[in-house]
């Protein structure tokens, strides 16, 4: 089933104008709040009314500002799970799962499916007040699922989550998707939920969709600085092209030539000023010795560094030319690293720590394309 | 250890409050000691005079309620959620029959609705019919002064109800008629029942627009509070019969204040 979406509208100072289309997947609206990720949902629900553009829902056109076409919430077949859940406290559960139900339904069977669906089996008189956070999410859920709508539209429908209940709420919702074959439009702000859940990922700014793309070629390959900032890239560096090397573009930065991944996009030429985006967790760092003919190489020492349980981030200075690198790191290569086996002492901001790293280019300033570089070293750790 | 300071200043509170509880309490204990003492309460409800201001009052101030609701609620309704002009000023009016002295709310319906009134001339020249000093008068007296509790109450309770629920329901396929029905107006219950209650109490004590606009007739206009009324000015009840009315009248006021708080709080139990 399918969603084509496309919609214009002013609200004050703020401009929404962005489009996207989906069919049987899983796309992650994604942005801060206030950038437009819901208000697309309620353009397409009809609650709330685009100036201009046209929206159909599984071949059905659902708004059409040129044709004069706009159905009321009631006759657009999507099912719509808000951020605040709203559900019906005055009824028990297996009324506001049925309140949806087309009329024709034996209600009572297909409740206590969708019940079992998603583990609520025996909670069927329950008022919704009285479940827990992720009982009260399942019942939304299984609400809009009753309406048996080709379109699932979710606003971040797991924020009061803890990340047990959370997890599991992800893995249902993929299941849900392949049993159903649904397409699925999920709000989100979360980077981890974003790539656990993504078929594609658009990321929105200021009421505009930014990149619209699969889920590794948005993260690995953001289409402009302020994607990557909004995709938690941690160094985002100034460089200039500097020429190309097997059509992989060398771009140098603060003294060092990095090699980059193929740009998408518009090609940049020799001289154009790229930013460069380098993800933490893709720099390989390796003690002692260089790294024979890995590209993307310099030498750097641990300046700071903070411990978050299961990872680590370090800031690394360059020992010579090079650009100051963020760099995170999975405990356990952490830990080889600094020589402690089974937790000795500490041994760090040692020089000669040799990084190389995968670098992304985003655009030339001031010019459209795109960035990306790729990876240098294997890892050694 | 207490500070002597506030030693005198808690006695201080403690006197206040027992005056003022004192003083709302003695007259109802005279009222009370007065009927008991006269000995004749019994047989003077009994009373044809005091029969007919006793329904008279229920069934009025039951159907100026059910109008109330029926006509009332789609105001309170498009005050909580409309958008249109003049609602601002519209709200504001609502309690304007509040505030205003009933007597006043009698002119202005004598003026409006009496034989020479604005339409109550007109209506009296095609149909015959006229509105004043009747039953249906008692009602209007009652609808005008007592309504707005309800309509006030109403929108409060209007106002309470998350929107995003309505706006759920309608994604769900609900009309908007089966939504005010099925999730609007179960949500604001409790508000409605109150305002109803109150609107019932008030227009069970309406005396000011009451005698103005619909007289003071026995077995036609005479409610309970014109009956007391007339038990002063020397009916053949005398003040006898003006204590076993008010005392008539606080036992349905006791009634309702706990009925009320019953419902009240089994509405925030469930």
């Amino acid at each position: 089933m399918s969603i084509e979406f496309e919609a214009e509208r002013r609200l004050g100072g703020f401009r929404y104008s962005a489009g996207l289309a989906a069919k049987n997947e899983l796309v992650v609206l994604f942005g801060h709040s206030g950038a437009g990720k819901s208000l697309t949902l309620q353009f397409i629900s009809g609650l709330m009314r685009p100036d201009r553009g046209r929206i159909a829902i599984a071949g059905e056109t659902v708004f059409d500002s040129a044709g004069g076409i706009n159905l009321p919430p009631q006759h657009r077949r999507t099912g719509y799970v808000v951020q605040e859940l709203a559900l019906f406290d005055h009824l028990s559960v297996a009324e506001n799962v049925a309140f949806g139900m087309p009329r024709e339904r034996d209600r009572r069977r297909r409740v206590a499916e969708l019940l079992g669906l998603l583990d609520l089996a025996g909670f069927e008189a329950r008022r919704p007040r009285t479940l827990s956070g992720g009982q009260r999410q399942r019942v939304a859920l299984a609400r809009a699922l009753a309406r048996e709508a080709p379109v699932l539209l979710l606003d971040e429908p797991f924020s009061a989550l803890d990340d047990t209940l959370r997890n599991g709420m992800r893995r249902e919702l993929l299941r849900l998707r392949s049993e159903l074959g649904l397409t699925i439009l999920f709000v989100t702000h979360d980077l981890r939920e974003a790539h656990f859940l993504a078929d594609r990922v658009a990321v929105f700014d200021a009421g505009r969709i930014l990149q619209d793309g699969s889920r590794e070629e948005v993260f690995r390959r953001p289409a402009t600085r302020r994607v990557a900032e909004l995709t938690g890239v941690a160094n985002i560096l100034e460089g200039r092209v500097a020429g190309f090397e097997q059509g992989h573009p060398v771009v140098e930065v603060a003294g060092v030539a990095l090699r980059c991944a193929p740009p998408v996009g518009r090609i940049p030429r020799t001289g154009d000023v790229v930013d460069l985006a380098i993800r933490a967790e893709r720099v390989v760092l390796r003690r002692g010795a260089e790294g024979g003919d890995q590209p993307n190489q310099f030498s750097a020492v641990t300046a700071e560094q903070f411990a978050f349980g299961s990872t680590h981030t370090l800031r690394l200075e360059p020992a010579g030319a090079g650009p100051s690198v963020e760099v995170e790191l999975a405990a356990r290569p952490y830990e080889v690293l600094q020589g402690r086996r089974g937790g000795s002492g500490s041994s760090n901001s040692r020089p000669g720590t040799f990084m190389s790293c995968r670098a992304t280019w985003t655009r030339p300033r001031r010019a459209p394309a795109t960035p990306r570089a790729t990876a240098a070293g294997a890892p050694r750790a | 250890m207490r500070v002597p300071a506030d030693r005198a200043a808690l006695a201080t509170v403690t006197l206040l409050a027992a005056v003022f509880a004192l003083f709302f309490l003695l007259p109802f204990a005279g009222l009370i000691d007065r009927a008991i003492a006269d000995g004749e309460t019994w047989s003077l409800l009994r009373t044809r005079q005091v029969r007919e201001a006793l329904v008279l009052s229920f069934w009025a101030a039951t159907l100026a309620s059910v109008l109330a609701g029926v006509l009332g609620t789609p105001g309170a309704y498009l005050l909580a959620r409309g958008h249109f002009p003049g609602r601002a000023i519209a709200d504001a009016l609502i309690d304007l029959p509040i505030v205003l002295p009933p007597t006043v709310a009698g002119v202005a319906l004598l003026t409006a609705f009496g034989r020479r009134g604005l339409v109550g001339e007109p209506i009296e020249a095609w149909t015959g019919f006229t509105f004043g000093f009747r039953t249906t008068a008692v009602v209007m007296a009652q609808l005008l002064v007592a309504a707005p509790f309800y309509v006030r109450a109403a929108k409060s309770g209007f106002d309470a109800v998350d929107p995003q629920l309505e706006r759920v329901a309608y994604t769900l396929g609900a009309s908007r008629v089966r939504t005010f029905a099925r999730i609007t107006v179960p949500q604001a219950w409790p508000a409605l029942v109150a305002g109803t209650v109150l609107c019932w109490s008030r227009a069970m004590g309406e005396l000011g627009a009451t005698l103005i606009f619909a007289g003071n007739l026995e077995g036609r206009t005479q409610t309970m509070p014109l009956a007391v009324i007339s038990a002063f000015e020397g009916s053949s009840l005398g003040l006898p019969g003006a204590v076993a009315l008010s005392l008539i009248l606080l036992v349905a006021a006791l009634v309702v204040l706990a009925a009320f708080r019953l419902a009240a709080r089994n509405g925030a139990r469930s």
